[in-house]
């Protein structure tokens, strides 16, 4: 069953990046994974719901490597470091997935990005737990990590769009000078940065 | 010189005189309104669409709204929608290409009135600009950062070039810093664009100007780092 359900969300991710999601019918998705319609309906409600649990799956496959860095870190502002580095690999490895969690998925709509914000907070509350008072203990504006966040998932977005998704590793130095400059001050995010 | 605001304000195209010529305007409404010129009045039904569909999609979405809907909500006949549009795509995109552009004219005129090497101050005012329009025009805003988004293919592209415009006009005012990761104006406007875009999806447009103080100091922080951190190389070379 498990399996089954599986085999419906990866159908439905193929054929979102093949042909978007209007185009795409319950019917498609069940015969793509070799799962009957009655067995499509005994997994999900409708075509909807399907694709809203294959926006959070795709999402937990990136939020997963992500935070096991971030974890492994040895500091706050590293493990911001590898927590992008994490994040920037898995959305380059897997470009059917990386367009449905930054585009595909939010131009389709229909509560995703209901999903998509629920996403980028837990992000902003990574972020926020253990960062360091910044060094002349003025706190930074309430809306920072939040609109660093967002600022990072638009520029992603933009290159995804722009068919760069296996160059997006590239962009960690700049994004991780972006994230952590807010906190650390412009020299000593560079610092850590090349160390 | 006036050529500007012709997609935009049809209010600052009202004909001078119109409304206060002759005598004190004390007539029944049904008395033929006179000599309003036939470009403005079409002008005018154009706009009073495109104002419709960014108040229904506003309250309803995009997919729910009809034309018939559109059609009621903006007192036109159905055949002028179609004398002026091709459907309902075409006028959500003429909406949102108007707002756009209207949007984008207030913060480029807000730039401007602050002349000099300022530029801290213009971007804040520029960015004022900005939270005011979102704040006084909160069905448009909410057409053009959230609906846009997932509307139509077509609108999700104007999108994009919408943004890559607030880009450059941020790029315009920012000064240029081999400190400063190039993508930087793209990301600073995305942040904006998703602090605002929440302050919308909590049905708090109006208040988008609260956000001004947070989100100036967000865009100016890594250009003040970087202006202290080139000053303190200065002084330690």
């Amino acid at each position: 069953m498990q399996n089954q359900r599986e085999r419906l969300l990866a159908a439905l991710s193929q054929l979102l990046d093949e042909r978007g999601y209007e185009a795409t019918t319950v019917s498609m998705i069940g015969k793509r994974a070799s799962v009957s319609k009655s067995d499509f309906y005994r997994q999900f409600k409708s075509k909807d719901a399907c694709f809203v649990a294959a926006y959070d799956d795709a999402v937990e496959q990136i939020r997963e490597p992500a935070l096991a860095a971030c974890g492994a870190a040895d500091s706050w502002p590293q493990g911001v470091v590898a927590a992008l580095r994490a994040l920037l690999e898995a959305f380059a490895s897997e470009p059917a997935r990386t367009s449905l969690i930054l585009v595909e998925g939010l131009r389709a709509g229909r509560g995703i990005y209901d999903r998509y914000q629920a996403a980028l907070e837990s992000f902003v509350a990574q972020l926020r737990d253990g960062a360091p008072p910044p060094p002349d203990g003025s706190h930074p504006p309430e809306a920072t990590d939040e609109a660093v966040v967002g600022g990072v998932a638009a520029l992603l977005s933009r290159r995804v769009i722009a068919g760069e998704t296996a160059r997006l590793p590239e962009l960690l130095p700049e994004i991780a000078e972006f994230a952590l400059t807010p906190y650390l001050g412009a020299t000593e995010a560079r610092r850590i940065i090349s160390g | 010189m006036q050529g500007r605001s012709a997609i935009g304000g049809y209010s600052s195209a009202m004909p001078g005189g119109a409304q206060g010529r002759g005598r004190p305007a004390r007539k029944p409404a049904r008395t033929p309104r006179p000599e309003l010129p036939k470009e403005f009045i079409a002008a005018h039904k154009r706009r009073r669409i495109m104002d419709a569909i960014a108040e229904l999609t506003a309250e309803n979405g995009y997919d729910a709204t009809k034309i018939g809907d559109i059609v009621r909500r903006a007192g036109v006949a159905r055949k002028t929608l179609y004398d002026n549009f091709e459907g309902k795509e075409e006028v959500f995109l003429s909406a949102f290409d108007a707002a756009v552009e209207e949007s984008a004219e207030q913060v480029e005129a807000a730039c401007a009135t602050i002349g000099g090497d300022e530029w801290e101050a213009r971007l804040q005012a520029g960015l004022a600009a900005f939270l005011r329009y979102v704040a006084e025009h909160p069905a448009v805003a909410r057409m053009c950062l959230i609906e846009a988004l997932s509307a139509t293919p077509a609108a999700t592209d104007r999108y994009g070039a919408a943004m890559q415009r607030y880009v450059e006009l941020a790029g315009a005012v920012t000064p240029d810093s081999e400190l400063l990761p190039e993508t930087i104006d793209e990301t600073l406007v995305g942040g904006v664009a998703w602090i605002v875009y929440q302050q919308i999806r909590r049905k708090e447009a109006e208040l988008a100007e609260d956000l001004l103080p947070e989100l100036s100091e967000f865009m100016l922080a890594p250009f003040q780092g970087a202006a202290d951190a080139a000053g303190r190389r200065r002084r330690n070379a």
